[in-house]
This record gives C-alpha cells, sequence and structure tokens, in this order.
C-alpha cells in the first residue's frame, strides 16, 4: 500500500471518530430530522436536531445510519464543532468545509480540529463521503417548518 | 525453451498432455505451465499500465471487461477504412460497412447458438433490450391481474422496467427468494408460478451472488403455464457457453462492454415468431417499409426494433469480440475461471473479518467475491486497495434491494475474468489483509 497517502487520509482521528462516534443517536427532541444518502453507493445518515428555543442556534446535533469512515467521521466531527452555533454560523461553517473539499482554505483556529477532513480533497471519488454529513446539514438547517419525516436529500446533485 | 529440463519432464509426466502445453519460464528460472492469462494478457494493451505507482490488478470485471487489440482494431480500421452508414447507400463504403455489421450479427447468432440471425436485435445494453421488450411486448401483453415473476437477486435494470409496466398495466410483480446458501429458491419459484404468471424475468447469473441460476429448470416450468422467460445474460455471456435453442428461453439480453467489446452495443436475442408478433419500440429510419405521412409498415426483422442509425463500429467490434472469445473457446474461458475462483475462495475464507455472500466452491459459480470485511467499510477497502494500483467494485452494484434482502448496506466485490491470474490474486488477498489490519491497529 502506498501509505503515505492514505495516512494523509485516514488520520488517527477520523478513524478515532469513526469506530467510537460521540454524536450517534437521537436528539430529544426532535427539532429537525433529515435523512440523507449517496444513491450510488447506498449510504444512509439520518441526522437529527435540537433547536432553542427561538429556533436560530443549533443546541444539539445527532446522527444515525451507516457508511464509511470519511462519512461517520466527517458527520461526528461536524456534530462536534456546531452544537451551540447559530444557524448562520452553521450554514457558513458548511460553506468552508465544502471550499475545503475543493482544495481552497481551511477552517480558522478555533474550528482546525475540521482541518483533519482535508486529506480527502487530494481523492475526488471519495469527497460525497465526506459531505454527506454537511450536505444533509444544510438541508436540516434550510427546512422550513415543522420536522417531519423529510424525503432523503441526495449528495450527487451539488458536487 | 529447454524441453530437456526436469522439472518440465516432471510436469510432463504429470499431466500427460505436455505436447499440446506450453511453457513459460518465470523469473526465477522455472518453467511451468503457460495459464490461459498468460497466453492472452498480451492481448490486453491496459493490463500493462500502472495505477499509483504499481501495476494494475483489474478486478472489476463485472462491471465492464477490458477490451483486446483486435476489438480496438476494428474499431479503427472501421473508422480509417469503410465509414459510412448501413442499409443506406448503394457506394462502396456503405455496403461494406452494411456487410460488416449484419456479418458481427451472423457471428452474435453463433455465439449463442440462435436459429436465425434475424432473431438478434442489437441494442446499446441489457437495459435498452430489457427495456424494449417491456414497453414492446410487455405493454401490449400484460394487463391487471396478470402476475410477472422477478427474483431478489436482480439488477436494477431488470427490476425498474418491470416496475414501470407494472405500473402501467396494473400487472403484478412476485420474487423468487434466496435458499440458505444465497442462491436461487426453486421450491419458491415453484410456488410463485401459476396461471396468471404471464413472464418470468430473471439473471442467468447474478451480479452479487454469483451464482449460476438453472434457466434450463425456470424455463420449462415457466412454459408449462404458458408464461415467457427473459434471461439477464449479462454476467454469463461473458464466461459460459451459451445455447440460447437449448435454455429455449424466449429473450436473452447481453451487453457487449462485459464481454470483451466497446460501450454503446448489446444485444437481445428472441425467438422469431415472438419477435414478429411485437409492436416496434422505438420509430425512426431504418425500421420502415413503407411510410406515409399518417402511417407506414414496418421492416422485417431484426431492423424493425432497430430504429435510427445504429452503433456500427460498435457492433462490429462486438463481432471482433465475439470471434476473440470463440477462438479461445468459452468452455476453456470457463473451466479456467473456475480454478481462478476455486483459488482466490480459499484465499478469502481464511481472513476471519471477510464475510462472503453467495454459493462456495466446489458449487458452480461465477468468478466473483462480494464480501464484506469486518471494520473496513467497502469505499475505504477500495481506496485503500486502488493505493496498490488493484481495482475492485464497492457499493451496492445495483442490486439495492438484494443488499437489502442479505442485509448488508453494501459489499465489496472483486470480479474476476480470464485475463487475471492467482498472482493477481495474492497481491489483492494481501492487500486486503493490510487494510484490515490497517483499520484494526488503531484501537488494538
Ligand atoms: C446482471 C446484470 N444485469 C444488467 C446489467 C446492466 O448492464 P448495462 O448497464 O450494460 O445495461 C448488469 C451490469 O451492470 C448486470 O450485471
Amino acid at each position: 500500500m502506498n501509505t503515505t497517502n492514505l495516512r494523509d487520509l485516514y488520520q488517527q482521528v477520523i478513524l478515532e471518530h469513526y469506530k467510537k462516534p460521540k454524536h450517534r443517536g437521537k436528539t430529544n427532541p426532535v427539532d429537525r430530522y433529515q435523512k440523507g444518502h449517496n444513491p450510488s453507493c447506498g449510504d444512509t445518515i439520518e441526522l437529527t436536531l435540537q433547536l432553542d428555543p427561538n429556533g436560530d442556534r443549533v443546541t444539539d446535533i445527532k446522527f444515525e445510519g451507516e457508511g464509511c469512515a470519511i462519512a461517520l467521521a466527517s458527520v461526528d466531527l461536524m456534530a462536534g464543532a456546531l452544537v451551540g452555533k447559530t444557524i448562520d454560523e452553521a450554514l457558513d461553517a458548511i460553506g468552508t468545509f465544502q471550499q475545503m473539499m475543493k482544495g481552497e482554505g481551511e477552517f480558522p483556529k478555533e474550528q482546525r480540529k475540521l482541518n483533519v477532513m482535508k486529506g480527502v480533497a487530494q481523492f475526488p471519488v471519495r469527497i460525497k463521503c465526506a459531505n454527506l454529513g454537511w450536505h444533509t446539514l444544510k438541508a436540516a438547517l434550510q427546512m422550513t417548518g415543522e420536522a417531519k419525516l423529510a424525503d432523503f436529500v441526495s449528495n450527487e446533485a451539488e458536487l | 525453451m529447454t524441453r530437456e529440463s526436469p522439472i518440465l519432464r516432471l510436469i510432463q509426466n504429470l499431466t500427460g498432455t505436455a505436447d499440446e502445453m506450453t511453457f513459460i519460464q518465470t523469473k526465477s528460472g522455472i518453467h511451468k505451465p503457460q495459464t490461459l492469462a498468460d497466453t492472452v494478457r498480451p492481448d490486453f494493451p491496459i493490463l500493462h499500465r500502472e495505477v499509483h505507482g504499481k501495476p494494475l490488478v483489474y478486478l472489476d470485471n463485472a462491471a465492464t471487461s477490458q477490451k483486446p487489440h483486435a476489438v480496438i482494431h476494428a474499431l479503427e480500421h472501421y473508422y480509417s477504412h469503410y465509414n459510412s452508414n448501413v442499409h443506406r447507400g448503394v457506394h462502396t463504403l456503405s455496403s461494406e460497412a452494411t456487410d460488416a455489421y449484419e456479418g458481427a450479427r451472423e457471428k452474435i447468432a453463433k455465439f449463442v447458438n440462435a436459429a436465425s440471425s434475424q432473431e438478434i436485435i442489437y441494442a446499446r445494453n441489457a437495459t435498452e433490450a430489457i427495456n424494449l421488450v417491456a414497453y414492446s411486448w410487455g405493454l401490449s401483453n400484460l394487463q391487471r391481474g396478470d402476475e410477472v415473476i422477478l427474483t431478489v437477486m436482480e439488477h436494477h435494470s431488470n427490476l425498474i422496467p418491470w416496475q414501470l409496466v407494472a405500473q402501467k398495466t396494473g400487472a403484478r410483480l412476485q420474487f423468487v427468494q434466496l435458499t440458505p446458501e444465497e442462491e436461487f429458491d426453486f421450491g419458491h419459484y415453484q410456488s410463485l408460478v401459476n396461471e396468471k404468471t404471464k413472464l418470468v424475468s430473471v439473471s442467468h447469473v447474478s451480479n452479487t451472488l454469483g451464482c449460476i441460476n438453472p434457466i434450463k429448470d425456470i424455463v420449462g416450468l415457466a412454459h408449462q403455464y404458458g408464461a415467457k422467460v427473459l434471461v439477464d445474460a449479462c454476467q454469463s455471456a461473458p464466461h459460459l457457453p451459451l445455447d440460447v435453442q437449448d435454455l429455449d428461453c424466449d429473450w436473452l439480453v447481453a451487453s457487449g462492454h462485459k464481454m470483451c467489446a466497446p460501450t454503446g452495443i448489446g444485444f437481445l436475442y428472441g425467438k422469431l415468431n415472438l419477435l414478429r408478433s411485437m409492436p416496434p419500440f422505438l420509430g425512426g429510419g431504418e425500421m420502415i417499409a413503407d411510410v406515409f405521412l399518417e402511417n407506414s409498415t414496418y421492416a422485417d426483422l431484426p431492423h424493425k426494433f432497430e430504429a435510427g442509425t445504429p452503433a456500427i463500429a460498435e457492433a462490429i467490434a462486438l463481432g471482433a469480440a465475439v470471434d476473440y472469445l470463440t477462438n479461445i473457446g468459452m468452455d476453456k474461458i470457463h473451466a479456467y475461471e473456475a480454478e481462478l475462483t476455486t483459488y482466490l475462495f480459499e484465499k478469502l475464507i481464511q481472513i476471519p473479518q471477510v464475510k462472503i455472500y453467495g454459493p462456495k466452491p466446489p458449487k458452480d459459480r461465477a468468478a466473483l467475491a462480494s464480501f464484506t470485511s469486518g471494520d473496513v467499510h467497502p469505499h475505504d477497502l477500495s481506496t485503500m486497495l486502488d493505493q496498490s494500483g488493484i481495482a475492485i467494485r464497492a457499493g451496492h452494484h445495483c442490486t439495492q434491494p438484494l443488499h437489502r434482502f442479505i442485509k448488508a448496506q453494501s459489499t465489496a466485490r472483486a470480479s474476476l475474468y480470464f485475463y487475471n491470474t492467482k498472482e493477481e490474486i495474492d497481491t489483492f488477498i494481501a492487500s486486503l489483509q493490510e487494510s484490515i489490519e490497517f483499520f484494526d491497529s488503531i484501537f488494538s
């Protein structure tokens, strides 16, 4: 194996988040619910959000579902970094993440933990794995009205 | 080649077929019998490239096969020497192109042992061929109350067309399930077939489980009830001898790109009278006899189903692919692949984290293995193997319902062809083990 490249991609932190995720489960209460999937590979996650009473701050993020190490580590890291953020801040972070996947820019110091995902940019076919959680979160944040059993958002149109 | 070597003599004594055998000298200077792969690998230019600095080990043949020089040359030769439209001109180029295009059809007819080349319809791929039958025959023959039997192992392309037709006609879809060995459950099939059954559409070989389905028995039972049978031969045509008259199936479809031919060409075989009774699928040039403004009469078979300018070069190249495979011999291909399959399974089974789906050798099965490998998700595995130049498929292989049925979100699949070698299997197994260890090392 060409391990230098692979160690860039599968850093210890990533494998740890994959194997021992901190944000698996369902929020209580469920203020937003969104399913996301990658149709070409079958990976699926279900994201639940808890919002503050005004509905402008994310107070908890949880996920369930199955996916590869890149997809699951990415959503777990995302949840860890974005709990407590306002909806606008979370949307900004999604933008930064998606730029980073294109090899442009990275997160500032306070959120530098997320920069471990940077290596994915060198593996174009895996970007949609890393983006699955973020894309799903975006749909959840932009959802209007009540939490409902919304349709899947597909992660392929965007990339 | 030194015909006097002691090892050679030993092998000759052991095999007794030394006169026909050729031998190659390996790096260590030891002679070993030349395998089918050794003979054919020089024919496939792509097999000699590198990926990430390692020799390519191409184990994604169930998705698409590589192409030999003969096929690449057929394409180039057509465009360099006689490119022109078929059935439309009286000039030399057009008649050469038409001859080659129709000649390829005859080769395909022989390849599947069709009674006549009129029974071979060119299509873009198997998917289009299935849609042709679904829209032409299905829409005009199925109605509410009728039943169509499929299996849970079908590729999406043998599923969705029937879902669409069922929605339009009110016919009901039924699904044959799997035995505990994850093969076609004939007992369950018997319980589903009845007078309402109008069609059975089933894959010959599953692209995920690798099981070889008992088509002759399936057809025999269906015909007792007057039902038609369509065989999806995508994963059998490249690997097994096919005889549509012996199978007695009503239709059979395959994609050229999985059997050494280019993409964009495949075929539908159908029994002559059945094809005659079917209305056209697509309308346009090429498929007509007499055209008036309000109505038209249609060309005879096979052209009734070939509207518009076809994939001429691709069809001719499919003919070249069929020649190539026939020259090797489909029996020989199947026998060599069976040997590789046994070897692959022997090695895979030794890795404790690996779970393989589908029947295991010595059961006759296809040269592929779909599996999961513990904590290593198929995508991660595929990325890791790719770094070693090894191409496998990861995902649901267009059989999502089957994956649900076997309770796997996704699987990794290594699929072989006659140009793969045991050495390549060794490389694959070593990288697989390394990947599993790499993932396990984090928490051990
Ligand atoms: C069993 C089976 N059926 C149908 C298909 C569809 O083939 P194509 O996409 O070439 O139409 C495939 C290949 O992907 C297959 O393996």
